[in-house]
């Protein structure tokens, strides 16, 4: 490694959202010609760490310097300061569906126009096919690039920045979409700007990538670094989740209602969640248990409790119940877009939950029967608000996902599944809806959980099944230890 | 301390109640009615013969038949959709009925059916066309705007084809006595029209079909993630709208006692004004019959004042404009600051 000026240079980063402190005084370095692995749980600040470095999210405070250019930062854009010097390739790609592939590949870039200013159509076409053949990618640059496959689009999104000859290249999760071949490629070429100077930052989920590819690591644990610059030949798996956990001991108080000899509520016999699904998942809820299905973003998880819930068809297989399928209680991953109407109050947007439950045999909402139930699951959810004529759109984050959770139980569900039960919502009414939650489970119901954090999924979970790829590649059950999530959910068997 | 006061069942603290009543005001939809109260004291003033009751009725008899295609439109925008075909459908419908009710010569194709059964054949009809729509819009996924657009085109050359280019005089009975007979002084077409608005606003109010549509028009992802069945909704939606403008013209051919060819011709544009007017959002989720009877009422009335005043007819229909413009702009400032959620006018 070249031992001249690191190439980046961050001191002091601290970035807050709301409340929330994700990054409290940060310093990150980067030699040229590095690959540079970040890791960190799920919330660790990883992401928020590189999006401060590349201007996509700016820092609070803090210095940053890429190659010459030098940023104090203060909250304020510095995105276009730093365009020329740093590319940014973010886990879902940003790519423009509606224009050609040849078209997102260039642009932004001057080579491919005329001196009048006119953008070259041929140059364009040509530029895109040489690239196209060097990433061995089988597709033609007249494809537009909404119509491609998960796979080529996160390459396409890769190959762009690579394409743009910045000394500094992101990439946060760039291979959870690819296949085996196409993350040689990547690799590849990574490798080979390595050798020409190039720097990268990885964050990658896959452990087995980062020993692969990745000269140095540096980890981050709750928006601080516990250890930078480390040479990953220095590291192993064991020391790596120790980093990422810490070393308090993670003893759950996790209370156990699952009655494991009765017939399950919900069965799902030999799933596929698309014509891509490697091998069939085989699932089922127990009455009074509380399951998590966890994993990497995009691994499958939140498919498959769609399919659970009857939200979404699988490829192939089915959901039976008991004799007839339960009742089933659902809470969407993202509330704003799928969970309340914004602007029908509290009353209206629970009720919506079960209008059938709620009306007369003419179809009439039963008015008295309608506020009993609601001041009923207002009160089991505790959903604060002015009344129940307030509209939900106004209410803050954990209140509206009370009233998603509310909505929910109209029906009086036999098995709930709630997908990202907590995102977005504050420490207390975390704490109200893991209550809830455990309540229902206490009650015989079955409950599954759909998360992305690792500490609420062992708060809660008395079995974990982890999804990854598309498959159900393990399970943990009983007095499981945080460091097996961890890991399991890093990919690691 | 403030939680406290904000967890719900508290009886002595509540919100402002002028600004409660204030809110509930305006979502009732009855933003519109001090305006036409303003209006109506002025026409007083300046129109003697404006407050008398022959004079009223003809207001209520003349917007019969806008109000019921209005009412129809707001089913489709209340689930956050247009439906620009309604207009074709108040020539249409009483026309194909007029064409099975008379006789050969008089333009008809002879086979003469009896009187009621040609008002199943418009209803019919109507019903029939806004399946059709709600087809195009949920199976074949059209923009509601462009195949709508083409029905209304569509149905006004449907009404030249089906009627050779003719007028159709006399229908029936049945059309006239929906269309301008009186019950104790009180023209038909104006009870049909006020029925209408109350079932519908019952409806819209009270019944879970109701609950739907706003839920719909709010975010149609959450209604289909709570289990409603979205794409029946819009179905019934459009088949609703073209049911009541199927209605409207049978009115409308009744009072002419005629199935013109030009029938309906320039309503859709009236039928919005009037909705938007009346608080309905052209974004969806947003709106009450109470408010459409108002703007309905509105155009109503200030057509009528413009008569009795003897302005200009030139001068009328750019009036009633500007009318249009200003009622929608403080339709807008004043949903804006009720709700405090930003929706398309």
């Amino acid at each position: 490694m070249d031992m001249t000026r690191p190439i980046v240079e961050m001191r002091e980063i601290t970035k807050t959202f709301g409340s929330t402190r994700a990054l409290k005084g940060v310093d990150f370095t980067v030699a040229p010609g590095e690959v540079h692995a970040l890791l960190g749980r799920n919330g660790a600040g990883k992401s928020t760490l590189v999006s401060a470095l590349s201007g996509f999210t700016p820092a609070d405070s803090g210095m940053i310097r890429i190659a010459n250019v030098e940023i104090e930062a203060n909250g304020r854009d510095y995105s276009s300061a730093i365009r020329d010097v740093i590319a940014h390739v973010q886990q879902k790609p940003q790519l423009f569906d509606l224009l050609t592939v040849a078209e997102n590949l260039f642009v932004e870039s001057g080579s491919v126009r005329n001196r009048f200013g006119l953008v070259s159509h041929r140059a364009m076409h040509d530029g895109a096919s040489r690239l196209l053949q060097e990433w061995k990618m089988n597709i033609k640059p007249e494809s537009l690039a909404g119509e491609l496959k998960p796979g080529s689009r996160q390459l396409l999104e890769i190959v762009k920045a690579l394409r743009r000859g910045v000394p500094v290249i992101i990439l946060d999760e760039p291979t959870a979409a690819l296949g085996a071949s196409e993350k040689h490629i990547l690799f590849e070429h990574v490798k080979s700007l390595k050798q020409s100077g190039v720097s990268f930052v990885y964050i990658s989920h896959h452990l087995d990538e980062v020993f692969e590819v990745a000269d140095n690591v540096t980890v981050l644990r709750d928006g601080q670094i516990v250890a930078a610059r480390r040479p990953v030949a220095d590291l192993d798996v064991q020391t790596l989740a120790n980093l990422m956990m810490g070393s308090k001991t993670t003893r759950s108080v996790r209370f156990d209602h699952g009655d494991y000899n009765a017939r399950p509520l919900l069965k799902a016999t030999d799933i596929l969640i698309s014509p891509t699904s490697p091998v069939p998942i085989n699932f089922e809820v127990r009455p009074g248990e509380i399951v998590a299905l966890a994993g990497p973003v995009g691994g499958g998880k939140e498919n498959l409790a769609m399919i659970l819930a009857g939200q979404q068809k699988p490829f192939r297989g089915e959901i039976t119940g008991n004799g007839g399928l339960p009742r089933i209680g659902f809470v969407p991953t993202d509330r704003h877009a799928s969970g309340y109407v914004g602007m029908l109050g509290v009353r209206e947007n629970i009720g919506l939950g079960g209008l059938d439950v709620l009306s007369g045999d003419l179809g009439f909402i039963d008015a008295s029967h309608e506020t009993s139930l609601v001041r009923d699951l207002v009160g089991k959810t505790d959903v604060i608000a002015s009344s129940v004529e307030q509209a939900v759109g106004q209410l803050s984050g954990g209140n509206q996902q009370k009233v998603v959770f509310a909505r929910a139980l109209v029906r009086d569900p036999q098995v709930f599944i709630a997908l990202s039960p907590t995102r977005g919502v504050d420490v207390g009414a975390k704490e109200q809806l893991y209550g809830l939650l455990r309540d229902l489970a206490a009650r015989g119901l079955g409950v599954v959980v759909v998360s992305d954090e690792e500490d609420e999924i062992n708060v809660l979970a008395n079995r974990v099944v982890i999804i990854f790829d598309e498959r159900a590649t393990g399970e943990l059950t009983g007095d499981y230890r945080m460091e097996d999530l961890i890991l399991r959910m890093e990919g690691v068997a | 301390m403030q939680q406290e006061a904000a967890r719900m069942g508290r009886d002595d603290v509540k919100e402002s109640r002028l600004s409660g009543l204030g809110n509930a005001f305006l979502a009732q939809g009855f933003t519109m009615y001090p305006v036409l109260l303003l209006l109506v004291v002025v026409g007083a003033f300046v129109a003697p013969r404006f407050l008398t009751y022959a004079n009223i009725i003809n207001i209520l008899e003349q917007v019969s038949v806008l109000g019921l295609t209005t009412i129809g439109l707001t089913f489709v925008l209340l689930i956050g959709r247009v439906d620009l075909s309604l207009e074709g459908i108040v020539g249409f419908a009483p026309m194909l009925a007029a064409i099975t009710l008379v006789p050969a010569a008089a333009g008809g194709l002879g086979v003469q059916l009896p009187g009621w059964v040609g008002l199943v054949v418009a209803l019919g009809t109507a019903g029939l066309i806004g399946a059709f729509n709600g087809f195009l819009v949920i199976r074949v996924g059209l923009n509601p705007f462009i195949s709508t657009l083409g029905l209304l085109v569509l149905l006004r050359g449907g009404v030249l084809i089906v009627s050779n280019g003719r007028s159709i005089y006399s229908p029936g009975a049945e059309f006239v006595f929906l269309g301008s007979a009186k019950i104790v002084g009180l023209p038909v077409s104006v009870l049909v029209f006020l029925a209408t608005a109350l079932a519908v606003g019952v409806v819209l109010q009270y019944h879970r079909y109701g609950r739907a549509l706003y839920a719909i028009g709010g975010n149609e992802e959450a209604a289909r993630a709570a289990g409603i069945n979205v794409d029946r909704m819009i179905w019934s939606a459009f088949v609703f709208a073209s049911l009541l403008a199927g209605l409207a013209g049978v009115l409308l051919t009744g009072r002419l006692d005629s199935a013109v060819t030009t029938q309906g011709q320039g309503i859709i544009f009236s039928a919005f004004a009037a909705a938007v007017i009346g608080g309905v959002s052209l974004g969806g989720g947003r709106g009450t019959i109470v408010g459409v009877v108002s703007g309905v009422l509105l155009i109503g009335v200030i057509n009528n004042l413009l008569t009795l005043a003897q302005v200009p007819s030139f001068y009328v229909q750019a009036s009633t404009g500007a009318v249009i413009v200003i009622a929608a702009i403080l339709t807008t400032l004043a949903n804006r600051r009720s709700g405090g959620v930003r929706t398309r006018t």
